[in-house]
């Protein structure tokens, strides 16, 4: 216990006797993360921005007057019960034309008179759980004497889930980029420091200080320079992610993020910089400590 | 004390610092290695620090065989060991009382001994004065002197000192010989390698001289060149 409290008051001293030393290393901890941190809200800002474009009406499928209500109504279940359907909703004749007379009357009166009341079909409007399954609900309704077509809203329903997918992918790649590259970074920057103080490790040996002695100083000091350039980091991204919600932002493109994951991540960013700088200290001592 | 047989230590590449050493060191002597740059002084003192390994032979430190000895008791060895270098080796961002109190550290010493000991050493060596001095603030001298005060601080049964004078002026190296000569007194053997023949001269005490690896001489009361008898006689 006395030398445990020893070895921590070690630490904090050589932290404080080694500031250039310790800068630099927070210092790279601090831009990595930050850059990580970053790439990591940038991926969830196009996740909940795509996931936003994806919301609302998917398919349109227009109904044919055969059977009645009853057989509309029928066909609004059948529908509402698959799986790939998150929600549905039945727009009967009357409705539609209500939309077309919003859509089209206010700027051309003629338009509304040349279509009748009855002329508009009724339909049932489906909001998909999965985008991409369209095609399954597709599949099953062709063909049935009460379709009369189906239509898919998002007429750019693929070049958006492409576009999404491609989002996810550079998010996903600039996180796992940007991560590995500030493991290496804070890795060979404590690295760096450990050999700066070879000749103070040599000596120490030679005192008789057993490796664990040596080692858990150095440790220390890794894990709390990667802790303090985590910590900043989790502040520099919040700081940026504040002034992002300060921009005008519209219903096309989100600039927040939850605060969930802000909190979650940003925790994790910090424990992750400690465990960087645990580990890089512990890989750098490796070859100085051999007896 | 320290018993070498046989020893012989061949560096990579070939160099031969070391052949069929014979040595036997009595507790509480005081022994001076000799001989040209390259006659293989140091690489004994680094043998007996388990710095190195012998290529060949055996050595025992206070009874032990350390050639034998796994890695992980080589710092228990150095424990019961004294070490001052040319160099110094202080740890340079601690200051001089950090220095020697390291040492007791290292062995678990609790508070109260490391408050005690440490000024009681540093008066030993005459710097109780800069106990708050980082080394790079004192001289060449007085930084041997923390050296040796954090050597002796543990009260180890062996001192080894390789050219302890070699960075210090001939008045400053007297100061540093008196004050091995004192712990010497006290019963702790000191082996030190030099090539300082006015101090071998002045001390008179055995002298073991090397070339190329080999013993030429070992003398008791000699100086340099040697008059004395033989330390087996």
């Amino acid at each position: 216990m006395r030398n445990i409290l020893y070895l921590i008051g070690e630490a904090f001293t050589n932290l404080r006797r080694n500031i250039l030393v310790v800068a630099a290393a927070v210092v790279a901890v601090f831009v990595s993360l930050t850059l990580a941190f970053g790439a990591l809200v940038f991926n969830e800002l196009v996740r909940t921005t795509t996931l936003q474009w994806q919301a609302g009406n998917h398919m349109i499928i227009f109904l044919n007057d055969i059977g009645g209500a009853a057989a509309h109504d029928e066909m609004l279940q059948q529908v509402g019960s698959f799986e790939e359907v998150e929600q549905v909703f039945y727009v009967d004749k009357n409705q539609a034309f209500e939309e077309y007379a919003q859509m089209f009357g206010r700027g051309s009166p003629g338009m509304l008179e040349i279509i009748d009341r009855n002329d508009l079909p009724a339909s049932i409007r489906v909001e998909l759980s999965d985008l991409s399954q369209y095609q399954a609900v597709q599949f099953r309704l062709v063909g049935d004497p009460l379709v009369r077509r189906i239509s898919i809203v998002s007429e750019g329903i693929e070049r958006l889930l492409n576009l999404t997918q491609v989002l996810s992918a550079i998010g996903v790649g600039l996180v796992l980029v940007l991560g590995s590259a500030s493991v290496v970074l804070i890795a060979n920057t404590i690295r760096m420091a450990i050999y700066a103080r070879r000749e103070e490790i040599s000596i120490m040996k030679l005192v008789g200080a057993g490796n664990w002695f040596i080692r858990v100083p150095f440790l220390l000091e890794g894990a709390i320079e990667g802790l303090l350039g985590g910590g900043l980091a989790v502040g520099a991204v919040l700081v940026g992610h504040q002034f992002l919600g300060r921009l005008p932002s519209d219903s096309l493109i989100q600039f927040q993020v939850s605060g969930d994951f802000l909190l979650r991540w940003g925790v994790l960013v910090l424990l992750f910089g400690g465990a960087a700088g645990f580990v890089g200290s512990a890989l750098g001592l490796r070859r100085f400590l051999k007896v | 004390m320290i018993r070498m047989e046989k020893v012989a230590k061949v560096y990579e590449g070939g160099v031969v610092a070391a052949r069929e050493v014979d040595m036997d060191i009595r507790k509480g002597e005081f022994v001076f290695l000799v001989g040209p740059s390259g006659s293989g002084k140091s690489t004994l003192i680094r043998l007996c620090l388990r710095e190195e390994k012998v290529t060949k032979g055996r050595i025992w430190v206070a009874g032990k065989d350390i050639t034998r000895l796994p890695g992980w008791k080589v710092p228990y060895l150095r424990r019961t060991v004294g070490t001052v270098f040319q160099d110094f080796k202080l740890l340079p961002n601690k200051t001089v009382a950090e220095n020697v109190a390291f040492a007791l550290k290292v062995i678990g010493r609790p508070r109260s001994i490391v408050n005690r000991q440490v000024p009681q050493v540093l008066e030993l060596v005459g710097l109780s004065a800069k106990v708050n001095r980082y080394p790079r603030q004192l001289s060449g001298g007085e930084q041997q002197r923390v050296s040796i005060a954090r050597a002796f601080v543990n009260r180890p049964p062996i001192l080894l000192a390789d050219e302890p004078t070699g960075n210090l002026d001939p008045a400053t190296s007297v100061g540093i010989m008196r004050l091995l000569d004192r712990i010497n007194q006290t019963g702790t053997t000191v082996v030190m390698a030099t090539h300082d023949h006015a101090i071998v001269d002045a001390m008179q005490k055995r002298v073991v001289q090397l070339n190329r690896g080999l013993i030429e001489r070992d003398q008791s009361g000699s100086g340099y060149g040697g008059r004395g008898a033989s330390a087996g006689s």
